[in-house]
């Protein structure tokens, strides 16, 4: 885990570094505080698809083992059952409640940047004795400044991503 | 040879005595992310939909390996209500999880007014008939009840049509099923899409609603029958058909398969 951890601090200063260039899109989650007498960190997974609902980019995966990988329903039967190298590569620990901005470069998960078109943006929750959530949001690229604003619900704080 | 006909006429008696009930395989998990896990499987004959009704003997319960290959389920339990196996599977792909009787024969008669049966096919019946038997039938029975189970990455080795009876095939591959998307499956005799298998869908929590949404079918001439699930969840679909189909063993055949599988969260 520590090692998934510096490959991804790794990945980050890469994505920043390229931000000089192109100002990466910010896709701001927040975890909500749940009150319960069993409390687990959520699974969470952050991916984008194309208007055939085909993954294209996986953004965020924060998961502890792999038993529970599949009750991110979606996540696990468009990704994570059939690309594990790709799950190995993203996955990262799981985070307590809080507002966490995640950077998004605008390339598929080859580094190929994607095509103008319409895509979705997809956030997938789901706790351990708890609900599960999805939140799936469309949005055209090149997105010229669009900002997606998402209300809390379930598993899930409120979202905002400011595309550029 | 008599005790094991005696054996075989009581199987066949229970098992239509449970006639009125539907015999499901369901494992506790349909889809799993990590390999070697275990699953327990129940099985009963119910009449309600996953409300486990008669334990059923498991001694016929195999499971099918994602290459094909095929293991005997041997920790089995059979209770009053239901029966259970544990199974553990092993690595990546597609396995089947089957309950099935092999091809059976079962001859009727009547003699004196009285209806009576033997355990035999169309050839074996001439030597065992006694005198004066009438009305004269014998029909090829074959069921089978199963379910797939996909650890990570689903593949078709284990789901493909076999060429043999009765048996389902879709597009859409058992893990793949979702609420709200459009579900698609032909009926297969003997390799070939049949026409005029009647069936039942039925989808758990019966017991918990008023109307218990059941659908009959009948497949089209493509062996086709479709349907949309609104609800996440584990459905059954349980089907047969029988057809005069006479052949050198047979005068009819009754086939009949129960399925059950999960409908996903979309």
């Amino acid at each position: 885990m520590r090692l998934t951890s510096a490959i991804l601090v790794v990945c980050f200063s890469a994505i920043l570094t390229c931000g000089v260039e192109a100002a990466p899109h910010e896709i701001a989650v927040q975890l909500p505080e749940i009150e319960t007498s069993q409390y687990h960190r959520p699974y969470v997974a952050v991916w984008v698809e194309d208007a055939q609902q085909q993954p294209v980019r996986l953004i965020a995966l924060w998961v502890e083992k792999p038993d529970w990988l599949k009750d991110l329903r979606r996540f696990w039967r468009k990704i994570g059952r059939s690309n594990t190298a790709l799950v190995d590569a993203v996955s990262g620990a799981t985070q307590k409640p809080g507002t966490y901005t995640l950077q998004w470069d605008g390339k598929d998960d080859q580094g190929q940047s994607l095509a103008d078109g319409q895509y979705h943006l997809l956030i997938e929750a789901a706790r351990e004795q708890g609900g599960r959530s999805l939140v799936k949001q469309e949005f055209m690229l090149p997105a010229k400044g669009a900002v997606i604003d998402i209300a809390a619900d379930g598993e899930l704080g409120d979202i905002t991503a400011r595309l550029h | 040879m008599l005790k094991k006909s005696v054996l075989l006429l009581s199987s066949l008696l229970i098992s239509s005595s449970l006639s009125a009930h539907t015999l499901w395989v369901v494992p506790s998990h349909y889809v799993l992310s990590k390999p070697d896990s275990w699953i327990a499987v129940d099985a009963s004959a119910a009449n309600m939909t996953f409300v486990p009704d008669k334990g059923i003997g498991l001694n016929a319960l195999k499971l099918y390996l994602p290459d094909g290959s095929v293991k005997p389920v041997t920790d089995v339990y059979q209770g009053k209500r239901k029966s259970m196996a544990d199974v553990q599977l092993g690595g990546d792909g597609t396995y089947r999880i089957e309950l099935a009787n092999p091809l059976r024969f079962f001859t009727s008669y009547e003699l004196n007014g009285e209806r009576k049966r033997l355990m035999v096919n169309k050839q074996e019946r001439t030597a065992q008939l006694p005198q004066g038997a009438a009305n004269v039938e014998t029909v090829q029975i074959r069921s089978r009840n199963f379910a797939y189970v996909t650890v990570n990455g689903p593949t078709n080795t284990v789901v493909k049509v076999r060429g043999e009876g009765l048996e389902l095939s879709s597009e859409t591959h058992p893990a793949d099923a979702v609420a709200g998307e459009k579900l698609s499956f032909v009926f297969n005799l003997d390799g070939k899409p049949q026409a005029g298998v009647k069936g039942v869908l039925s989808y758990a929590g019966e017991l918990y609603r008023n109307e218990a949404g059941r659908v009959d079918f009948e497949t089209a001439a493509d062996g086709s029958f479709s349907f949309t699930p609104q609800h996440a969840g584990r459905y059954l679909i349980e089907a047969s058909y029988s057809a005069d189909s006479a052949t050198a063993l047979a005068d009819k055949v009754r086939e009949s398969v129960t399925y059950t599988f999960e409908v996903a969260l979309p």
